[in-house]
């Protein structure tokens, strides 16, 4: 299946987590938190909120407990309140 | 109200506890909010068909049996995955968000809960750098069997898990810089009498360092980190040797190229559900806070049973032994087994659980978290990430005269974030300890939800909960 990280089409498996697809990449850098902090993936285990993506859409999912769904629009280092948007 | 016990967690525990009962030909529910099975050791490849054989094949043997097991009880067991228990109303009822982002209440007449655990995070200078990760969430990448971590990697920490992991990591073609163990081999050494009170485990954890040394893996001991090195993400890692205290000897530091440290100093308990429900806890030798239970597995609500690290960590094997324990306890309460018989399989599973703890205490002994390491964040290092809370805001609560929990996160705002203080938890009751000399400092209380849920999920709740079993 086809999923887009930051508009760039990635093909990714049946059962893999958003975190693995855009750790596939190369890239470590994946969240900007509330205070304008760029974080990479940290406990891998959804406790720490260090991976939040947007996805379709939507704000602060975490990447690394969300399965891909074909067609999945992804977006990294973006956070509602600081409102750059991954280069 | 559901008339089967639920199970909270889909790890060894909680897989352990829901055969027990199905072999009873009792069904139960099981609420498990990852995709799959199995828990932080045993979920196995994210894909189908990948081969783990960089694992070893005793933890392939391992996987497949606690697998094989369950999927022959199948028909007596409702699992649903991608359900969160975000909330509890006393010990009669949870808050269960669904996959499709749905609240539920489920009630249960009996529960087990084994949410297990998580990493314990060390703050020091640069820990927040992209690149920087906990050692288990590392292995949790190695064993998703998807995508490996850039190396080179260097790993740093206490415990068993630090040669496994570099030995997985090698074995899946990752390069590893080097192993830095906190403790003094010394004092590992001294162990191993104790240690052999698990002796394939022992053996096996011989058989990693051959491995390691063979392949010209460095393994030092009585070395830990100091700082990790980066603009945007890591770029080098320095280490230093450690007293016995843990306190770094900073004139003997070494720098290292790295895209990757994993750092593994320990596990907290998940105690967000039990706090919830105004269980007895208490506090473990490490200083983390963990639920009390019986010799039944039973909480201070009898009804309520704890299995696998919630209670404490003893790795996965005790887990499952916990889970089998507090499944005969249900069993009883419900009139499946008389007492005798109750009593006489319990003493079974308890009497191998001993080993084990023996073996566990000698672990714990010399993966003893030495002060000196809560020295090692600056004035500015962030300690609550989510709130942005640094080192000096806390050293200034304490000079204050802030003597809990509670207070340093009123007036730092430590853990209102929404990790909700689980990755700063540890380091603030380390401190607090050490400042006010006390054992108990209390510990961070959980909000409903234990998780951040969506506003759009409180209007299914009422409506959808009748409808609901
Ligand atoms: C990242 C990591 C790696 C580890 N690696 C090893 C190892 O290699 N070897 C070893 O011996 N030990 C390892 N440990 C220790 C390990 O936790 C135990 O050995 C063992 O897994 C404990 O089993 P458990 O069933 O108690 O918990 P777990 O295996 O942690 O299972 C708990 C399950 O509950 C689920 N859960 C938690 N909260 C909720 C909730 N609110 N709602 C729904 N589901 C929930 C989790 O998703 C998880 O699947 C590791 C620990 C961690 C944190
Ligand atoms: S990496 Fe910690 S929540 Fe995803």
């Amino acid at each position: 299946m086809t999923v887009h990280i930051n508009g760039q089409p990635v093909t990714a498996a049946i059962g893999e987590t958003v975190l693995s697809v855009i750790q596939s990449l190369g890239v470590r850098q994946v969240a900007r938190n509330d205070h304008n902090q760029v974080s990479g993936a940290y406990c891998g285990m959804g406790v720490c909120q260090c991976c939040l993506v947007k996805i379709n859409g939507r704000h602060k999912r975490r990447a690394c407990q969300t399965v891909v769904r074909e067609g999945m629009q992804v977006e990294t280092r973006v956070n509602r309140i600081h409102g750059q948007e991954a280069p | 109200m559901s008339q089967h016990p639920v199970i909270v967690g889909g790890g060894p525990a909680a897989m352990a506890a829901a055969i027990e009962l199905a072999r009873h030909g009792v069904r139960s529910t099981l609420l498990e909010e990852a995709s799959r099975l199995g828990g932080v050791v045993y979920r196995g490849p994210l894909r189908d068909g990948v081969q783990l054989d960089y694992l070893g094949p005793r933890y392939s043997e391992a996987l497949s049996k606690l697998h094989g097991d369950f999927q022959e009880q199948a028909g007596l067991i409702d699992v649903r995955l991608h359900h969160r228990v975000v909330g509890a109303e006393g010990t009669r009822s949870l808050v269960v968000l669904d996959g499709d982002e749905r609240l539920h209440e489920i009630s249960y007449p009996q529960l087990v809960l084994a949410a297990g655990c998580h990493e314990r995070s060390v703050p020091f200078p640069g820990w927040t750098l992209p690149g920087v990760i906990m050692l288990g969430g590392l292995q949790l990448q190695i064993k998703s069997g998807v995508v490996k971590p850039q190396g080179p990697v260097v790993i740093a920490g206490t415990g068993p898990l630090l040669p496994l992991v570099a030995t997985q990591l090698h074995a899946s073609g990752v390069s590893v810089v080097g192993v830095y163990e906190a403790c003094a081999f010394g004092k590992i050494a001294k162990e191993s009498l104790a240690l052999l009170n698990k002796p394939q485990l022992f053996l096996d954890g011989l058989s990693m360092l051959a491995y390691l040394k063979l392949h010209g893996i460095p393994m030092h001991y009585g070395w830990g980190v100091v700082e990790a090195h980066g603009e945007d993400e890591l770029k080098s890692v320095s280490v230093a040797p450690y007293s016995a205290t843990w306190e770094p000897d900073l004139s003997r530091v070494e720098r290292f190229e790295a895209k990757t440290l994993a750092v593994g100093y320990g596990f907290i308990p998940r105690t967000q559900l039990s706090q919830q429900m105004g269980l007895d806890h208490g506090f473990s030798d490490d200083g983390y806070l963990r639920a009390n239970a019986n010799i039944w597995q039973q909480s201070s609500e009898p009804h309520v049973h704890l299995a696998g690290d919630m209670g404490g960590i003893r790795g996965g094997e005790a887990a499952m032994l916990a889970g089998k324990i507090a499944a005969t306890s249900i069993l009883l309460q419900r009139g499946v087994l008389e007492e005798e018989l109750a009593r006489v399989r319990r003493d079974r599973y308890l009497s191998k659980l001993k080993a084990i703890a023996r073996f566990r205490a000698a672990v714990d002994r010399y993966t003893e978290r030495g002060v000196g390491q809560i020295a090692l964040p600056a004035a500015d290092t962030v300690i609550c990430r989510c709130e942005h809370a640094t080192r000096a805001d806390i050293d200034r609560a304490l000079e204050q005269g802030v003597q809990d929990i509670a207070s340093l996160k009123m007036r730092t705002r430590v853990s209102m974030g929404d990790c909700q203080g689980r990755m700063c938890v540890g380091y603030c009751s380390d401190r607090l300890r050490q400042a006010t000399g006390r054992k108990d400092v209390g510990w961070l209380r959980p909000r409903f939800p234990i998780d951040p849920i969506p506003f759009s999920a409180f209007q299914s709740l009422g409506t959808e909960a009748v409808s609901h079993e």
